[in-house]
């Protein structure tokens, strides 16, 4: 199978999979929703029962907005200009491949993020590698089966990020960049420089990006135990196999696609009635997207995989068998027992 | 007590073409020659300095300012200020970086006698913090003192290395931008020398004159100085003097590139003087020449026509070269503007730098003040000016952030920025309003809130004032102080003294405030409620009195709370407005810390504001000036959590890259 027909796949399987679709955008939902609330109740507090409430509903109120933001603190700090319509995806994108530091709150949510997701992803590959539904015991049962290989294969993955971010980053970015357009005296040249140095960057990342990809794929369709056995198993089959690299751009383009999109519609920040709820609906809709898009990535790459094996949608794994309730194995037991 | 302008003043502002006649004392003239050599990154200068003493006091001594000696070490007090203020990457550049200047040689001049050398009285002084290694300030003891209104003729040579750009100055590959780059003679007054030494949050001071001055740089590279360029000459060894002459200029800087673009036009009005203006612009912003010329066309004619005529013939902007750090200075007849290879059009980039600077030309260049001192009297007056003509001329313009090592901006069409919040930078006042009194000599304030005091706080109380007062009488006060302190030094107290006599009040009251005293300003609905009020007890006299149970009368009783929550005094409006859009005003003197207002009408109350036209600019918390029965509060935090909802989202999912 080459990479298309693995893309191709993928699609096919998400699309198989709606549930999973559903439960992961509720997910980041439940995590989001909650902080939402919380700045709701700052934001209120702030305006009060003034005037500038009436403003800032009706479209924007940049006054207040900096009223607001000159005594924020936790969480207030991150409610800034940039969260309106495209900007909020720039924001993000530049904050990640710039290294730039999160706020403390943002940062505690999105690592309870990764975790629930990560254990949820068991799941989520063992429904693709299956390629059938799994019913909700045996994709909690993968959930549970795979998690702490994964919480194992994390800590090797947070050691090669952490590498990566902490240290790689700034020497290609900062001292690198520092160095080579320092006497530099064209922006243009500067900007070619750092595009260049971000792809150097964006190469050494998609290859561990790549490599921790394929050892989950691997602990999930071979049920590898070993993390680190995957991790190597992961990091030959990414050498060996060309097509891991396309296939990742393929990803990688719909991506780009889905982004440049939504800057097209992305919409600012209405008034409060009808097309306030329109907004929102946009934005969820690109959220979802995003969601497909994360989930494609594991399923065209699990096809893709198990394509380069014996035979297609080949999975080694057995199916995981859920525990018989504690009364069961008693009873179990108690028969056992007597038998003697 | 309020400062008259000195006799010697010199004829009001005229414009002229060609040479006039001396519309500044011209006290302090040079005449230079100079040789860059980039190759050994050195310039090499010769300067006579003819000084006329126009202070009621004799000089027993002459003071020069060195100012690239600032970056000659660490201790420096420029470098030990900066370095106070959290810059330290500053002390971490590299050898190549640093530059310094030295007198080799300087001698007086006398009539008919033998030039006596002054060199080896040369010594070092630091009036302002006593550092004994600071080396940005020379005194020169005399022979004999120069009496007032007697000229000295000295010679000066001196050599530099130039530096990596500091404060505006310095080199980056072939480009060099020279400011501050010769020995220049302090100001005498009456209580002796004003001269600083040089610091990290204040500019410069000088006397006006007329400087001649022969500029020798490597052949084809191009020349932008102040004043006009009288001739060019082929040395034959590979380089070229240029010759430029300014007259009634208090400084003078020059640039030179062989990269620059050269472009011309000129502005033209139906009152005001022709101004030839030439633009040095750097190969890659070569599609923003118009921007560059439609901003500075902006601000020689509101400026013109609000405060009085740019008396110069001709005006160069430069556009300095990424990474220079010249960008956004003044100089006589000549600044920097600053721009950026993507510049979306409805950014006010390079509008808002090149106004602000061009500006410069009224509010430092012809009305000279001590920029030492009184940092606000040039940067307040020019940020208040600044943001009104990007009013007249370039509304609406946005927000936007730039992303990806600051290369790639985005534009927020939904923040249109405003000429009196944005344009007067109140949030970046808000945090330093009680830092330091504005009538703190500038080169004593914090470094960290110098700015926010000089510039923002100044424009930010002048468009209260246009407010309070109304722009025509504003404009007034305006251009009267332009006319009358053109080619002068004014100082604080003739500013205040023209509003006073324009305004035709006392405004001391205003300026105690807004410049003597550190003092915020923040007034606040306190309580706000508008009900039939019910009435219950007894009721009558005699026989008749009864007991009454709670019965709502058929009028509205409206109170208003309304409280001033920080030290500033000021008197404000307070509007009610009604539900048939009927509206009640008060005028409160703001002095209590509360005041309790009430009406009674037919109709229901709907809102309150303090300050509803906003004449209080400096008010540091505008939210809590207003309060509405009718409250959208909930529809308003519910939008834009849910726009910062979407923003989490994504968030999360980018970092989902990672699993």
């Amino acid at each position: 199978m080459g990479a298309g027909t693995a893309f191709r796949e993928g699609i096919r399987r998400v699309n198989a999979a709606p549930l999973v679709l559903l439960g992961m955008t509720g997910l980041t939902l439940l995590v989001a929703f909650p902080l939402s609330l919380a700045l709701r109740g700052m934001i209120a507090a702030h305006l009060g029962d003034s005037l500038a409430a009436g403003a800032a509903a009706a479209g924007t109120n940049y006054d207040w907005w900096q009223e607001f933001l000159a005594q924020a603190s936790g969480l207030g700090t991150t409610f800034l200009p940039s969260i309106i319509g495209f900007g909020a995806v720039l924001d993000n994108l530049g904050g990640l491949l710039d290294n730039l530091p999160m706020a403390t709150t943002i940062a505690a949510a999105v690592s309870a993020w990764l975790v629930l997701w990560s254990f949820l992803s068991g799941g989520i590959m063992d429904r693709f590698a299956r390629n059938r539904p799994t019913r909700a015991h045996g994709f909690f049962a993968a959930c549970g089966t795979h998690f702490w290989r994964f919480v194992r294969l994390g800590v090797l993955a947070l050691a090669a990020y952490y590498v990566l971010f902490g240290f790689v980053h700034g020497w290609l970015l900062d001292d690198a960049f520092g160095r080579l357009t320092r006497n530099l005296t064209e922006e243009r040249l500067g900007f070619l420089v750092r595009l260049a140095l971000y792809a150097m960057f964006g190469l050494l990342l998609v290859a561990v990006n790549l490599v921790f990809d394929y050892a989950r794929v691997r602990i999930v369709v071979e049920d590898r135990r070993s993390a680190i056995g995957a991790m190597l198993a992961g990091a030959r089959f990414v050498r060996r196999t060309p097509g891991t690299f396309y296939l990742y751009l393929l990803n990688g383009a719909a991506f780009a696609l889905l982004v440049l999109g939504y800057a097209l519609v992305s919409p600012g920040a209405p008034g409060a009635g009808f097309w306030m709820w329109m907004t929102l609906a946009l934005g969820q809709a690109y959220i979802v997207a995003r969601h497909y898009l994360k989930l494609l990535f594991y399923a065209s790459e699990i096809a893709f995989f198990q394509s380069a094996l014996a035979h297609a949608s080949y999975t080694a794994a057995p199916a995981v068998v859920w525990p018989d309730s504690p009364a069961a194995e008693a009873i179990l037991n108690a028969d056992t027992s007597i038998g003697r | 007590m309020s400062r008259q302008p000195p006799t010697t003043a010199a004829p009001a502002v005229s414009s002229s073409q060609g040479a006039v006649q001396a519309r500044s004392p011209r006290n302090a003239n040079y005449t230079i020659t100079a040789r860059l050599d980039p190759a050994s990154r050195t310039l090499k200068g010769d300067a006579l300095i003819t000084w006329r003493n126009i202070a009621p006091i004799p000089a027993t001594s002459l003071r020069f300012h060195l100012y690239y000696n600032a970056w000659r070490n660490t201790r420096s007090s420029w470098m030990r200020e900066r370095l106070l203020a959290g810059n330290r990457d500053l002390a971490e550049r590299p050898p190549d970086d640093w530059g310094w200047i030295d007198i080799t040689s300087i001698r007086a001049i006398g009539a008919g006698g033998a030039p006596a050398d002054l060199t080896s009285r040369l010594r070092f002084i630091a009036p302002d913090d006593g550092n004994a290694d600071d080396r940005t300030l020379v005194d020169v003891p005399l022979d004999s003192p120069v009496k007032p209104g007697d000229t000295i003729n000295v010679q000066v040579a001196w050599s530099s290395l130039v530096p990596r750009t500091f404060a505006r100055t310095g080199t980056i590959g072939d480009f060099y931008f020279m400011a501050q780059w010769f020995p220049k003679i302090g100001v005498l007054e009456e209580q002796g020398w004003n001269a600083h030494q040089f610091h990290s949050a204040t500019e410069f001071f000088s006397d006006f004159g007329v400087y001649d001055v022969r500029l020798t740089v490597p052949n084809a590279w191009t020349v932008g100085a102040s004043g006009v360029e009288r001739g060019r000459r082929d040395e034959g060894d590979g380089t070229t003097t240029h010759h430029y002459h300014a007259e009634d200029v208090h400084d003078f800087a020059w640039t030179t590139s062989p990269d620059y673009l050269e472009r011309t036009a000129v502005f033209e009005h139906p009152t005001l003087p022709r101004v030839a203006m030439r633009l040095l612009l750097q190969p890659e912003h070569g599609g923003q020449a118009d921007r560059h010329f439609d901003a500075t066309r902006a601000a020689l004619k509101y400026y013109g026509e609000w405060y009085g005529p740019y008396p110069y013939p001709n005006i160069t902007i430069v556009d300095p070269a990424w990474q220079s750090g010249a960008g956004g200075m003044e100089y006589p007849t000549l600044f920097t503007a600053g721009t950026r290879w993507i510049a979306p059009r409805r950014v006010a980039q390079p509008e808002s730098v090149t106004v602000h600077e061009a500006g410069h030309q009224f509010w430092y260049g012809v009305v000279a003040t001590n920029e030492f001192e009184h940092a606000w009297m040039d940067e307040g007056l020019n940020t208040f000016s600044t943001a009104r003509t990007l009013e007249q001329v370039f509304n609406p313009h946005f927000y936007a952030r730039r992303y990806f090592g600051g290369f790639v901006p985005w534009v927020f069409e939904d923040l249109p920025l405003s000429r009196a919040t944005d344009g007067n930078r109140l949030s970046g006042y808000r945090p330093a309003a009680r830092s330091d009194a504005q009538s703190t000599h500038t080169w004593r304030y914090w470094p960290g809130t110098a700015s926010a005091i000089s510039y923002n706080k100044t424009a930010l109380w002048l468009h209260t004032l246009e407010r309070l007062l109304g722009w025509d009488v504003l404009q007034r006060i305006m251009s009267t102080y332009y006319t009358r302190w053109a080619f002068k030094h004014p100082k604080p107290e003739d500013f205040f003294a023209i509003v006073n006599e324009v305004a035709g009040r006392d405004m001391a009251w205003f300026f105690d405030q807004v410049h003597r005293r550190a003092y915020a300003f923040d007034y606040g609905v306190a309580s706000f409620r508008s009900e039939r009020p019910a009435a219950r007890g007894y009721f009558g006299d005699g026989d008749k009195r009864t007991f009454s149970a709670a019965e709502a009368g058929q009028d509205y009783v409206t109170t208003v709370v309304v409280r001033r929550h920080a030290e500033g005094v000021f008197p404000v409006d307070i509007r009610v407005m009604f539900a048939n859009r009927e509206e009640v005003r008060w005028r409160w003197d703001g002095r209590d810390t509360w005041k309790l207002f009430e009406v009674t009408k037919p109709v229901r109350a709907v809102s309150v504001e303090v300050d509803p036209e906003r004449v209080l600019l400096l008010d540091v918390n505008y939210t809590n000036n207003s309060m509405t029965l009718e409250p959208r509060t909930r529809a308003a935090a519910r939008k834009w959590s849910l726009a910062w909802l979407i923003w989490l989202q994504d968030q999360l999912l980018t970092y989902g890259f990672f699993i």
